[in-house]
Order: structure tokens, then C-alpha cells, then sequence
């Protein structure tokens, strides 16, 4: 071995502290192809054959996220004690530090943290994250530096001690939803959607999903409400993984929306709609600006419907056929489109092709003789109808606004949506011609904007009792009364 | 607890039943706890009778009621088991039982809806109580003898 050039490894130490502080240096630092070494090189030298070594090259050290939100709402006792105690989810094995406060998902391991000033004199516990606040600019990086609520302006050093010696940590400050709403602002005006509030009823695969695409485009406000919890089967298909197995499904989507809209207001509701359970489903549909119906069986549609209507609420129901060859979107009104008792009524058969897509959905509907198969589709056959439903609930939300999204209302004005993800044999669809050489014709993969019109006679959103009357030639005004019971007839149970 | 628009249907209901050729069937009021109920006496082709017991839910008429058949008690099948040992049965077209009483699965919730009015119900009822006589003369499914709509939520 050679005896080191000391001017070289002064370079080189010089080099390589500059690179950790994300400094300019006097030398810096390059890989010298000849040699095959690296070496340092005076900062201005052009090196032939040599690459240069940039921090990136060198970043060997974890990046800490921090709320600026956060420190400026706990400023005051920051200051007053000198130091404040923080909790950071330390991700791949302490490459990415992430302040727990900024979401609801946590990591394996949590690391612990301390915010001092720099004249406190604590001492770092070993893995302890510490963030001095250095009091002026940072000569680094903007995202490392924190403007106080009273005015003056700090850089965060990061440091973190791995068994006795002290290692770098990058600070990275964030601001949560202003950098969340810059990524939305060219399509959206999201603070139309901040205030909004969506009743989310369902939260099977495609309820699920809708719900998360509104929390990414910025609604506000979301009340959700499911009876189930996440199986096992369900991970394939639904946004909460494996690791949420056992929990209801309302708590995986509260923190799955957390994770895309911090600040979203969510009220997790895990219940059944049932008539039993009727007032309080009313309740919180009274609460909503849109309700979406992501719910598997007729009954549970229907009176959300009822309620929806009589609420004069924008509903929007969604669901797969069976094994998600395709899939259907009804968009209600309340007495200006048909409501979903219209169309169960002129549209009997679509209306009840419904994806049966686990085993408890179908033993419901089987009987102990012929049982019924689980027949679920891929979640990506499903998406398709849950992007309708969330841009529909979407344009109801935006509607009586200057939003730029008001030209789709022109696009959008059916009341029913069709969708075909394949021609299933056994179906009128089966007959459909490919998608590569169909023109005018239907294909699949394809939106279908249908319109039909509200029944005359509807029990919910029409005139039912004189409809009814009409074609019976009864006059409803002299009715009459049901008699009383008589006491021969007993009740069979009480 | 009832809504006026639900007495007014009640009201309907049994004045369709007088009218269009069910009178042996009512809708009554039981003024003790406020419930109402639909009951008659079918007398089938064959002149035997049955006492039918229409449960009206609170949800009606976007509730399904249910229609049991509660005299004769238990109804037997064609060979001599109590046709509620089923419970939900395709083959015979029933809903599960209750205290007893054979449940006869008019329309399924599936296919409910808030229009049907309750003599279709009553008529149902008159169809299976015939199916069922079927049943007993021939040993044959009681799904031989009445149509099952087709697709996978299907009404018996």
C-alpha cells in the first residue's frame, strides 16, 4: 500500500464534507476511470476520463419529513420550553422518516424524535432523531427551512445517533394541503369540494374506490357507512390490503382517504341499511350534498332511494353484473330523472344483474336446495364503474358553480350508464362486434349515456295512488278505510 | 309509526282486493298496537282451504311482506314431513319458516318492489296453494308446477 497523499486526503475530506452538507466546496469529489479511484479534484478543474460525484452519489444518510403545519401550530410551547418531543414512522430500515402526525398509516417501527433550539443542551438518545433549529436561512435547500409565526426564520439540522455516532438526517418541511391542492388546481377548484360532503353507503370494491378518487380531487367531508369487515378474499379486488384483514371496512377506508386528503372530516358509520336501521341512514343522508350507493341487493337500493328522494338528495347508484362482464351507473335527481324504483320498474331484468361477488352475498339469495356461485369480477372491471360514479358525484358537486368542470354537464346528462368490459357469452351483449372494427356500433369499453323516463305511477318520485286509482276506476277520495281486525283472527306470533 | 301515505296504501290495498275479485282476502288494522295485516281463507280448485297470513313490515310497501300459510299447521309434503323442515327451498318455493307456519316465497326481496300491489300477492299465494295440491298428488317438486323466472336472483 502506497502512503497516502495528505494534501489529496484533505481534498478528499474537505470534498466529502461538502457533498454531506450539500455545501460548495474547495474540491469535489470524482471517480477517476483511469485509476479507477476516486479522487478529488479542485472545484473548477475540468477532469478528462473522471465523473463527478454528487451529493445524490453520496446519499447514504435518511430523509426526515416534518409538518410545517405542525411546528407552527405548537410554536408557542416550542419556544417557551426550548425543545419538543415528536414521533417519526421510520420506513426502509431508517431511509425515510416520516412525521407520524402527517398520516394515518404507521410503520413497523416508530422512531422518536426532539425539535430543540440550538442553545439547549440535550443529548441525543441513541437512534433519536434530533432537528436543531438554527436560527437564520439555510444555505442548503428551502425545504429545510421553517418561517416561525412570529417572523423569524430557522434552518432544521437533522442528526440521528446509530450506535454512538451521529449520522446526517435530511429535514424535509412540508406543506401538507397547499401541496395537495397545487397538483388539483389546474382541473379543479378544490375549494368548491372542501366543504362538500359525500355519504358514501357501500364500500365494496368499487364504493371503496370512488370514495378515495373524491378524497384525491379534495371533497371535504365524508360520512361512511358499511356493515362489513375486510376479509381475506376481498384484498385482491379492494383498495385495504392485507394487512387491514379484520377491520371494518368504514375504519380502512378512513384511513386510506386520510393518507389522500389529511385534512378530510370522516365519520365512519358501521352499520347495515336495513329499514330497521332507517332513521338513522336518513339522518345522515339529511347531512350530505350527494349520496353514492355502492350496497349488493335490491332492498337496501330501494330505500336508500326512497330516502334520498324524499330528502331531495343526488344519489348515485353503482354495480358490476355478475363476474363484472360489465357494470352500470344510475345517476337520480329527485324528481327530475327517473329514481332507481323507475328504473327497477321499466328496466326489471338490467336492474337486477347483480355481481354476487362473495360468499356470504351468496348464501342471502341461495336456497338450502340450490345454492348460488360466487362469481366476483376483477377489481379492474370494476374501476370503470367506479370512475363513472366518482366523476358523477363529482359534477354534482361542482353543479351551480363557475367550476371549469361545467362543460361535462352537456356529456353527462343521462340518467343511466352502461359499460361493457367483455361480450359474455349468454348475454344480449354476447353478439357485440369486436372493438377493433365496430364504427358506429356498440362495443365494449366503451361509455353508454341511456335515457329512459320516469314512471308515471312510481311509489317513490310519482303519482302511485292516482295512477293506480285512474286504471281501476276508483275515486280516491272515497276509499274507506281497512277494517279493524276481528278478534276470530289471532295473530299467528307475536 | 305508519306514515299517511302507508295508510292511505293499506286503504288502497283493501279496497283493490274487494274490487278486483279477491274479497275472500283483507287488509286489517289492529288498533291494540297499531299494526296491520292481510289475511283470508284460498279455497283451492280442489275445495280444500287454507288460511293465508300476510305479515305486513313496517318498511311496506318498500319492505317485502311476507305471506305464510298458517292453517292447516303443520303443513305436511307428500310424504308426511313437515314441509318447513326445507326451510329455504328452491324446490318447493319457500322462505324460511317461522313459529311453524310454511313461508310461500311470492316474490323474493331481489325482485320486490314498491309497485306490486298485494292481490298479486294473494294471486301467488292462490298459485302455490294449487302447486302444492300438485305436490301432493304426484310427489313431484312443487317447482314442477309453477314458472321460476330465470337469472340469478330469481323469484319462486
Amino acid at each position: 500500500m502506497s502512503n497516502p497523499d495528505p494534501q489529496q486526503q484533505q481534498m478528499i475530506r474537505d470534498a466529502m464534507k461538502a457533498i454531506a452538507e450539500r455545501k460548495q466546496g474547495r474540491s469535489k469529489l470524482v471517480y477517476n476511470k483511469d485509476k479507477r479511484t476516486i479522487e478529488a479534484v479542485s472545484d473548477n478543474a475540468q477532469t478528462a476520463r473522471a465523473l463527478n460525484i454528487t451529493a445524490e452519489d453520496a446519499d447514504m444518510f435518511g430523509v426526515a419529513t416534518l409538518s410545517s403545519q405542525w411546528l407552527r401550530e405548537h410554536w408557542a410551547d416550542i419556544r417557551r420550553n426550548r425543545i419538543a418531543h415528536v414521533r417519526f414512522n421510520s420506513w426502509d430500515d431508517g431511509d425515510a422518516f416520516t412525521q407520524v402526525d402527517l398520516g394515518p398509516q404507521s410503520a413497523s417501527t416508530i422512531v422518536p424524535g426532539l425539535i430543540l433550539f440550538e442553545d439547549h443542551n440535550a443529548t441525543p438518545d441513541d437512534n433519536e432523531l434530533h432537528i436543531v433549529l438554527a436560527k437564520g436561512l439555510s444555505s442548503k435547500s428551502q425545504a429545510n427551512t421553517f418561517e416561525a409565526p412570529d417572523g423569524f426564520v430557522f434552518s432544521l439540522v437533522g442528526s440521528r445517533k446509530i450506535a454512538g455516532t451521529e449520522e446526517p438526517v435530511e429535514i424535509n418541511l412540508v406543506e401538507v394541503q397547499p401541496a395537495l391542492a397545487s397538483r388539483r388546481a389546474a382541473i379543479l377548484e378544490t375549494d368548491l369540494l372542501r366543504d362538500k360532503s359525500v355519504l358514501c353507503i357501500g364500500l365494496g370494491t368499487g364504493g371503496a374506490h370512488a370514495a378515495i378518487e373524491l378524497a384525491k380531487c379534495g371533497v371535504g367531508n365524508f360520512t361512511l357507512v358499511d356493515r362489513d369487515r375486510l376479509s381475506v378474499g376481498n384484498v385482491v379486488r379492494h383498495p385495504g390490503g392485507i394487512s387491514q384483514v379484520g377491520r371494518y371496512k368504514v375504519n380502512v377506508l378512513r384511513d386510506l382517504i386520510r393518507e389522500k386528503n389529511p385534512d378530510a372530516r370522516i365519520t365512519a358509520v358501521p352499520t347495515e341499511v336495513t329499514f330497521a336501521s332507517q332513521d338513522k341512514i336518513k339522518e345522515l343522508i339529511s347531512h350530505a350534498n350527494v349520496v353514492i350507493c355502492g350496497t349488493d341487493n335490491r332492498p337496501s337500493k330501494l330505500l336508500i332511494n326512497k330516502l334520498c328522494v324524499d330528502a331531495d338528495i343526488v344519489a348515485i347508484y353503482g354495480g358490476a353484473f355478475r363476474r363484472a362482464y360489465g357494470g352500470q351507473v344510475l345517476r337520480v335527481r329527485p324528481r327530475q330523472s327517473p329514481c332507481h324504483e323507475c328504473f327497477v320498474e321499466a328496466m326489471p331484468e338490467e336492474s337486477s344483474n347483480l355481481e354476487i361477488s362473495t360468499a356470504a352475498d351468496a348464501a342471502e339469495i341461495a336456497y338450502s336446495d340450490r345454492p348460488v356461485a360466487v362469481e366476483p369480477g376483477l377489481s379492474l372491471d370494476v374501476l370503470p364503474i367506479a370512475n363513472m360514479v366518482a366523476k358523477l358525484a363529482l359534477l354534482e358537486l361542482v353543479s351551480g358553480t363557475d367550476s371549469s368542470l361545467k362543460m361535462l354537464r352537456r356529456d353527462f346528462d343521462a340518467p343511466w350508464y352502461l359499460w361493457l368490459n367483455r361480450p359474455e357469452p349468454g348475454t344480449q351483449y354476447a353478439k357485440w362486434p369486436p372493438l377493433s372494427e365496430s364504427s358506429d356500433e356498440m362495443t365494449i369499453n366503451r361509455w353508454y349515456g341511456i335515457y329512459f323516463d320516469r314512471e308515471p305511477g312510481c311509489p317513490v318520485c310519482g303519482g302511485f295512488f292516482s295512477v293506480v286509482a285512474s286504471a281501476h276506476g276508483l275515486d280516491l277520495a272515497s276509499l274507506g278505510t281497512v277494517p279493524s281486525a276481528p278478534a276470530e283472527i289471532k295473530k299467528p306470533w307475536s | 309509526m305508519w306514515t299517511s301515505d302507508q295508510r292511505t296504501r293499506f286503504d288502497l290495498e283493501h279496497r283493490l282486493l274487494q274490487q278486483e275479485g279477491y274479497s275472500q282476502f283483507s287488509i286489517y288494522h289492529n288498533q291494540n298496537d297499531d299494526t296491520y295485516y292481510g289475511f283470508g281463507v284460498a279455497t283451492t280448485s280442489s275445495g280444500r282451504k287454507y288460511n293465508l297470513y300476510l305479515l305486513i313490515p313496517n318498511g311496506f310497501p318498500y319492505e317485502r311482506p311476507s305471506l305464510y300459510v298458517t292453517d292447516p299447521s303443520p303443513l305436511l309434503m307428500f310424504d308426511g314431513k313437515p314441509l318447513t323442515v326445507l326451510g329455504y327451498s328452491h324446490n318447493m318455493h319457500t322462505l324460511a319458516p317461522s313459529n311453524g307456519y310454511v313461508q310461500i316465497c311470492h316474490w323474493r326481496d331481489d325482485r320486490w318492489r314498491a309497485s306490486i300491489l298485494l292481490h298479486k300477492v294473494f294471486l301467488k299465494g292462490l298459485l302455490w296453494l294449487e302447486a302444492y295440491e300438485q305436490h301432493l298428488a304426484t310427489g313431484r317438486p312443487l317447482a314442477e308446477f309453477v314458472p321460476t323466472m330465470v337469472g340469478h336472483n330469481e323469484q319462486s
